[in-house]
């Protein structure tokens, strides 16, 4: 009899509601506040069995944005012509709700069932700040050092929050739409 | 070592009596250099994979005297294999420093060469001659084991051209592109 996560996390967290956009057809649950992370990750972790937390991650919904942050040219080839300048960045494409949030992902799985179950949350992105889970799940350590570094997601209540793939000179957070890279010392042109 | 006693006789010469051989020095330095190059054991990224294939059985790096080392300090060559990163950047030219001279370099694929696919990335460094000087670049995405065979072939053909007048066989320090160590191009 393998538990049915959604409806038992649903009867906890009544403010959370059933993803509209689920992770493919794994059960996918959007939390309503970022304080309902930890109770849902202790629901799934010491009732349901769900003790493997598999990923910390975002996305980021700005809309597109200028291309004037990107390293080079769109055209870098030297054999090929000297490409146009890109468009502007065009508006909200159809059918995609650009908004200018991290849209937070969790990923946690059941090794004696083989199940799955996502957790999603929108933070916005001027001061994303979620809880920590290492309280419960060590492997969220350098998970949510990695959504720090990339997309500067705070994670509340970590114990080393600090860069953990990017060098020490590198500013910014580089998957943010809207980062803009700064020259160091090995871009020479 | 089939090719050394047919080529020995042009350069080396017996005197009557059979117990003196004349030969340059530059010759035999550069012979025992040629055939003794050992690189660091140093994997970056996929084209580690090729590289290990190379040293393996089936093509055998070891019938050129290619003996991986797992520390600088013993390291002739420091074989560069994969994209180098701005991060590792720093800890590559630490490894290059700690190498004793005459120590050699080569990029191996695509991004150590020019930074490859990773050309516009804000994280990779666009070839590794920007950081330290580069013998011999192998080009490919990761180039085959043969590739990287004759890559080697070719600086060994550069290693005989070196000569002890020129500096004791330590090459003049280049900060970073490629670099002649024969001195024919100067």
């Amino acid at each position: 009899m393998k538990p049915d996560p959604v409806a038992r996390l649903l009867a906890a967290l009544p403010r959370a509601e059933s993803a509209a956009s689920p992770v493919k057809d794994y059960p996918t649950l959007r939390l309503a506040a970022p304080a309902d992370i930890l109770a849902a990750a202790r629901i799934l972790k010491d009732e349901l069995g769900f003790a493997y937390l598999e990923m910390v991650t975002a996305v980021d919904w700005l809309g597109p944005v200028s291309l004037a942050g990107f390293v080079s040219s769109a055209n870098p080839s030297p054999f090929t012509k000297k490409a146009p300048p890109p468009p502007v960045a065009p508006a909200a494409g159809a059918g995609i709700a650009y908004r200018p949030v991290l849209d937070m992902l969790w990923s946690f799985g059941n090794l004696q069932t083989g199940q799955k179950v996502f957790l999603r949350l929108e933070v916005p992105r001027d001061n994303a700040e979620v809880p920590s889970l290492t309280s419960l799940f060590a492997a969220a350590d350098w998970q949510e050092r990695e959504a720090f570094d990339l997309l500067g997601v705070r994670f509340s209540g970590h114990p080393n929050l600090t860069k953990i793939l990017t060098p020490d000179f590198l500013k910014g957070h580089p998957l943010r739409k809207d980062y803009a890279h700064e020259k160091d010392a090995y871009d020479e042109d | 070592m089939g090719i050394v006693l047919d080529k020995f006789p042009v350069v080396a010469k017996a005197v009557p009596g059979g117990q003196v051989l004349l030969t340059s020095t530059d010759y035999i330095v550069d012979l025992g250099r040629k055939y003794s190059v050992w690189p660091l054991t140093f994997g970056l990224a996929c084209c580690a994979i090729e590289m290990m294939v190379a040293y393996a059985g089936r093509f055998d790096f070891d019938r050129f005297g290619v003996i991986p080392r797992p520390s600088p300090r013993q390291a002739d060559l420091l074989l560069i294999a994969g994209t180098v990163t701005k991060k590792m950047a720093a800890p590559i030219v630490e490894i290059y420093h700690q190498m004793p001279e005459p120590r050699f370099v080569i990029a191996m694929g695509s991004c150590a060469s020019c930074g490859g696919p990773y050309y516009d990335s804000y994280s990779v460094v666009k070839g590794v001659d920007r950081i330290v000087p580069v013998d011999v670049y192998v080009p490919g995405c990761p180039p085959r084991p043969e590739a990287l065979i004759y890559g080697f072939m070719e600086l060994q053909k550069k290693i005989m051209g070196m000569k002890l007048e020129r500096g004791g066989g330590a090459t003049a320090q280049a900060e970073k592109g490629s670099r002649d160590l024969t001195g024919e191009a100067a």
